[in-house]
């Protein structure tokens, strides 16, 4: 240890452990589905014999401790003849837990963890075959095989650096022209650099791409651990898993794939006698594909379980006032993502988060993205997650509205059409189209951006849809489709629900990325009130108000606090009795309740807040530590529209359902 | 205290000098629909988008309607322009002379037969301080 301090070595072994258990999870569930594999078991011993010596050069007692306890395991299963057991892969995937928090305990974070900045590379990858070798420490960011971890930011420069450049690029050409009378295109000089640019922008691009396998062990392990805990047996089939997306897009899709894959084991595989019985193989089949579709990528996660039950999902809705006599079994299963209907109905926290799908479209549309679901009776479900490749390149569609330039992202536009006057009806006091055999709203772009004109427009439409809604969008005028280099507008920006973001145009001017889902929810809205949107700034606007009940000071307080922090107007009460007297002085817009408290609980509130007309429509979401299924439907019969378990609670799930509840953000 | 001084139609604001990144001419502003009053729009300083303000909405005394200059502040969400109605010029500021009302100032300071008010910018530029037009 000459020359490094405990803090230098503790810092190098916990980059080692990152990758050593990363590797050792990935060997366990390889060797759970081939366990005769004795160079599998080979391996896992080696990784974990390595792992106890660098522990304990780096004073961490307690890690070599459980890193022996687990050799001696591994080496009494080398020592016999027999197929390795569950409980076995159990038992050492629980001390691999156990290491993690262990080293977590010790030295904080891992790198490379989901949330840690630097990735592991390609390269680097835990899929790829087990290495003999023992993993020297790193001694340098570079791992010794052509492998550099490098932060996300410094990318993000890269990629801001390499659009400035290409900007400016252009303007000197632009320049030569009009000052010096040469034109670009015939300046060799200047074609070169505009190829070197072009590959310099491309490169910088893939930079940020990761492969989808980063991310399948975490997902093979969720998978694996709902089906032992409910006794199902499942194969796990991962396909396309170095198709490659922006790393930013698969870190946000992840939390939504989890919860795919874990309602795939829990809800579409049956047990082994019924999947027996109807003459399926015993082992039920979870797989996911990955595979890259033009600037798309599609994520599948499919099982071939029981597939959705349409009839009951048609009880639901019906029950919920959805139209459902003319839904075919497609539009059935489409209703599934409905947030009234996955909250109440469908809610499961077989995740640990109670949160339903609705959830999981809302994740993959704030990654610019859809999702689809297809399903058979007896035949089985496939959830299909559609993403741009990259958030930080946007192939978009260009329209002038209201004499301003906009983009909107392409994968939301459904098609563009002619306006043709004669062709459009009206219901419900609203002008419509008619869409794939489907009727379709239809607005002016300009007066849903509050900044219309008095003038007459014939201007094309521009369909737009999201998983939910189609909307189209009268124009002035299509301009044509660019690459946009997207920058988001976090703080002190206004944050805007019609806007994506913007981009820097070639002449320096900025192009505004409209947000395709946050403009369909404005203009449905403004149909909705059959009154036009509210005007363009220089007025105030009043925000959400939501009341929270909980007799709990610490929830109610952290309930508070996180939905202040949103931006809602709270205001709070101890129990059902005191919210329901201010409710009647004053209603708000939304009810976030506890269900046990004294005085009157959360169920005997919701029916009184049912009871009283005036408060009859404001939404109800329950927020309780009662998990019971009877608990669960008595809070929906009282009229409830969602239901939050406090085992799974947390700002992520809150914010979602309120902002779900409500139709919007603040 | 060093401070540069922002003219907002009649009126003087100060603004500490640290928190000053540099003063721009009125730059090309584009508007985001359904902004709320005070938001300008965004301007690109050298590849980079930020976002301006109009300081007169900020601080409740009417609007700006053309921008001559822009002070850009390096906030601690960012970069962000205040619009200002002349040049902005550099000033010391001695003791202060009183107390100031409006949120997202700091008191009073006397130069030469003016007041000006001190900005503070972090709590003048807080989302929470602002209105949202998120539910517009």
């Amino acid at each position: 240890m000459a020359g490094l301090d405990l803090a230098h070595v503790r810092a190098l072994f916990a980059q080692e452990a990152a990758v050593r258990l990363a590797r050792l999870g990935n060997q366990l569930l390889l060797l759970e589905q081939a366990s005769g594999d004795r160079e599998l078991v080979d391996s896992i011993f080696r990784e974990l014999h390595t792992l106890k010596g660098s522990s304990a050069v780096a004073g961490f007692e307690d890690v070599s401790r459980i890193a022996h306890d687990l050799e001696e395991l591994v080496d009494a299963v080398r020592g016999s003849e027999g197929a390795v057991t569950a409980e076995v892969i159990d038992r050492l995937l629980t001390g691999v837990d156990e290491l993690n928090a262990a080293i977590v305990a010790g030295v904080g974070p891992l790198m490379p963890g989901p949330d840690a900045e630097p990735d592991v590379m390609p390269a680097q990858r835990v899929e790829s075959p087990p290495s003999p070798d023992p993993v020297p420490p790193p001694r340098t960011e570079s791992d010794g095989n052509g492998v550099v971890m490098v932060p996300m930011e410094r990318l993000d420069e890269l990629v801001r650096l390499v659009g400035e450049s290409a900007s400016a690029h252009l303007r000197v050409g632009r320049m030569l022209q009009e000052r010096f009378r040469i034109d670009p295109a015939s300046c060799a000089e200047y074609i070169k650099l505009s190829r070197s640019l072009n590959d310099l922008q491309d490169r910088t691009m893939r930079t940020r791409m990761v492969p989808v396998a980063t991310m399948t062990d975490q997902m093979h392990r969720a998978a694996r651990d709902v089906a032992r805990a409910r006794n199902k047996d499942i194969r796990w089939e991962v396909r396309g898993a170095d198709t490659e997306l922006d790393r930013g897009v698969l870190h946000r899709l992840s939390e939504a794939m989890l919860h795919l894959v874990r309602n795939a084991v829990d809800h579409g595989i049956e047990c082994a006698a019924e999947r027996e019985a109807s003459g399926k193989p015993r082992q039920g089949l979870i797989r996911l594909h990955a595979m890259q579709l033009g600037s798309e990528v599609v994520i599948a996660i499919s099982d071939d379980g029981a597939g959705i039950d349409t009839e009951r999902v048609r009880e639901q809705a019906a029950r919920q006032g959805v139209d459902v006599e003319h839904m075919t079994e497609e539009d059935l299963c489409g209703l599934i993502f409905r947030s009234r209907l996955s909250t109440a109905a469908l809610v499961t926290d077989i995740s640990g988060r109670g949160v339903g799908l609705d959830v999981v479209r809302t994740t993959v549309e704030a990654a610019s993205g859809r999702v689809e679901v297809r399903s058979e009776r007896g035949v089985g479900t496939e959830f299909r997650i559609i993403v741009p490749i990259t958030l930080a390149v946007l192939r978009c569609l260009l329209v002038d509205a209201g004499g301003q330039r906009f983009a909107i992202p392409f994968h939301r536009v459904i098609t563009s059409r002619r306006y043709d006057a004669e062709a459009v009806t009206r219901a419900e006091g609203r002008p419509v189209v008619w869409v794939d055999q489907r009727p379709v709203r239809v607005s002016r772009l300009a007066d849903t951006l509050a900044m219309s004109s008095e003038e007459a427009c014939d201007g094309p439409v521009v369909v737009l849809g999201d998983t939910a809604d189609s909307h189209a969008f009268q124009v002035d005028r299509l301009v044509g489709r660019r690459d946009v280099v997207l920058k988001g507008l976090g703080p002190p920006a206004p944050h805007l629900p019609v806007v994506a973001g913007a981009g820097v145009e070639p002449d320096g001017s900025i192009l505004t990325v409209l947000d395709p889902p946050g403009l369909i929810r404005r203009a449905q809205r403004a149909a909705r009130t059959d009154a036009p949107p509210a005007p363009a700034g220089r007025h105030s606007v009043r925000r959400h108000q939501v009341m929270v009940v909980d007799d709990a000071l610490t929830v109610r307080e952290l309930q508070r606090s996180i939905l202040e922090r949103a931006g809602y107007e709270v205001r709070v009460a101890g129990d059902g009795a005191q919210a329901l007297s201010s409710l009647l002085q004053q209603p708000c817009d939304l009810v976030l309740t506890d269900v046990e408290m004294p005085n009157m609980d959360g169920f005997a509130l919701t029916e009184a807040i049912r009871a009283t007309p005036a408060l009859a429509n404001v939404p109800v979401l329950m927020l309780t530590s009662r998990a019971g299924d009877s608990d669960r439907q008595r809070g929906l019969d009282a009229g409830a529209d969602g239901y939050i378990l406090k085992s799974g609670f947390d700002e992520g799930s809150l914010l979602a359902a309120v902002n779900r509840l409500l139709g919007s953000t603040p | 205290m060093q401070a540069v001084l922002l003219p907002v139609h009649q009126e003087l604001y100060a603004l500490p000098v640290r928190w000053v990144r540099e003063v721009l001419t009125a730059p090309q502003i584009t508007p985001l629909p359904t902004a709320p009053p005070e938001f300008l729009g965004l301007f690109n300083l050298r590849g980079e988008i930020v976002p301006l303000f109009d300081t007169a909405a900020l601080l409740g005394i009417g609007t700006i309607d053309a921008v001559a200059f822009t002070v850009v502040l390096l906030g601690p969400q960012g970069p962000a322009g205040l619009a200002t109605t002349a040049l902005p010029h550099r000033a010391v500021l001695d003791a202060p002379t009183g107390r100031s009302e409006h949120h997202g100032t700091a008191g009073t300071f006397r130069i030469g037969d003016r007041v000006a008010v001190l900005i503070e910018p972090s709590a003048l530029l807080a989302p929470d301080r602002r209105l949202s037009a998120g539910s517009a």
